[in-house]
């Protein structure tokens, strides 16, 4: 019983921090974009998915180069709490890579005139999505928890491979998709300095919320363990 | 700090059934997922196809133009769009950017046209096929905008900078 007590304390309040400090940013950040950002001259207000857009589709992979270290770390020390912060990371990381699609998908309609289209840089992500739900599947139908650890380690390395395809996908193959905004591919003066702050204000805003999801779900994923070699315990006593 | 205390051991605590229809289930997924992943890559990028060709490289190319489906990529040629009245059935040309007005591509399109259609930053995408009457039949079209955001103020105040040296 007192482990349980234990575990919440520390946890808790750095979570705690994380809420209220992501929280406070998220409302600046949405009170920044749709306030104080100008109107695109050509895309209009739509643009303003932007903001949201491009910081998701980049936490989502940081979220997944956070699962590639994790899992190498994993394969070497077979120490849990490696794990469950590839686990935890991943989760998150599927979250927003399936927000930046749809956002994307939003963004399309009214701009390029169609939802989806099958070009190289919304392909390349639609892929990346499905490797990472293929990597929450391989825990979830793995024979048991440490063969399932081992498979999507695995998975989580190997996998990775399609992050860099995707940033550089605009520039590798002719695309519809506008070229990056961010990163060693960003073009000086592709975005107007009051955009640009707003931008990298929102980035912050994300990673904030990135920090938290990854937090809580690894404080979680622990609880959940503890639950299961409670019952294992039990299950062995017990009769 | 207290986070290394509790961690179970995985070894011991894990081991739960690992029968062997579970195990034909995960291999019958994995062989699943890779075959379908691998399938979408190569039904993306096949050789060398490009998502779009070029105005000049479709009018270059006569395999292009046997009624294939197809998606060329271009400019849309000033003043040459004509709608039908009283009709969604429109014409216009496209004009390969780089190589100028000289090579041009007549298209037709039955719809409403994207907003952005007309802007002239904006490349036209269209997909269809060529016809025998030398018409390329788009069935949608996509616009293409430029990697560039600006403010409707910022695009003035930069267009007020140019003009009064270029024209007046």
């Amino acid at each position: 019983m007192a482990t349980v007590d234990r575990v919440k304390q520390p946890l808790l309040s750095f979570s705690n921090a994380l809420v209220v400090l992501g929280a406070a940013l998220m409302l600046v950040d949405v009170y920044l974009i749709f306030m104080v950002a100008p109107t695109d001259a050509v895309l209009g207000n739509i643009q303003r998915v932007f903001y949201f857009h491009v910081p998701m589709a980049i936490m989502s992979f940081l979220a997944f180069f956070v699962v590639f270290i994790a899992s190498i770390l994993y394969l070497i020390k077979r120490d849990q709490k490696w794990d469950r912060l590839a686990h935890a990371a991943a989760e998150v990381g599927v979250v927003f890579v399936t927000l930046a699609l749809i956002t994307g998908i939003i963004w399309a309609r009214p701009v390029w005139g169609v939802w989806w289209t099958w070009e190289p840089r919304l392909t390349t992500t639609l892929i990346l999505w499905l490797i990472y739900v293929a990597y929450l599947m391989i825990r979830a139908y793995a024979p048991n928890r440490t063969q399932g650890a081992l498979y999507a380690a695995v998975v989580g390395i190997v996998g990775f491979v399609d992050v860099p395809i995707v940033y550089y996908s605009v520039q590798w193959w002719r695309s519809i998709h506008p070229s990056a905004v961010v990163g060693p591919l960003a073009e000086s003066g592709a975005l107007e300095p009051v955009m640009q702050g707003i931008l990298l204000f929102s980035f912050l805003a994300f990673l904030v919320l990135f920090l938290y999801l990854v937090v809580e779900r690894m404080a979680l994923r622990g609880l959940e363990d503890q639950v299961r070699l409670l019952k294992f315990s039990l299950h062995r006593t017990g009769r | 700090m207290a986070d290394k205390e509790r961690d179970p051991n995985p070894a011991i605590v894990y081991e739960e059934s690992s029968g062997k229809s579970h195990r034909l289930r995960f291999a019958i997924l994995g062989v699943v997922a890779i075959l379908a992943v691998g399938y979408m890559i190569y039904a993306a990028f096949p050789g060398n196809t490009l998502y779009f060709l070029t105005v000049s490289e479709f009018m270059a190319g006569q395999e292009y133009q046997d009624g294939r489906m197809v998606r060329v990529s271009g400019k849309l040629m000033e003043e040459s769009f004509l709608r039908q009245e009283d009709s969604t059935v429109s014409q216009f040309q496209l004009i390969d950017e780089a190589v100028g007005p000289g090579i041009a591509m007549n298209a037709s399109y039955v719809g409403v046209m994207p907003d952005l259609f007309f802007n002239p930053h904006s490349e036209i995408i269209l997909e269809g096929h060529y016809s025998p009457d030398e018409m390329f039949e788009a069935d949608s079209i996509l616009v293409k905008c430029p990697s560039k955001y600006q403010s409707l103020e910022e695009e003035q105040r930069l267009q007020e900078q140019e003009v009064p040296a270029a024209s007046s």
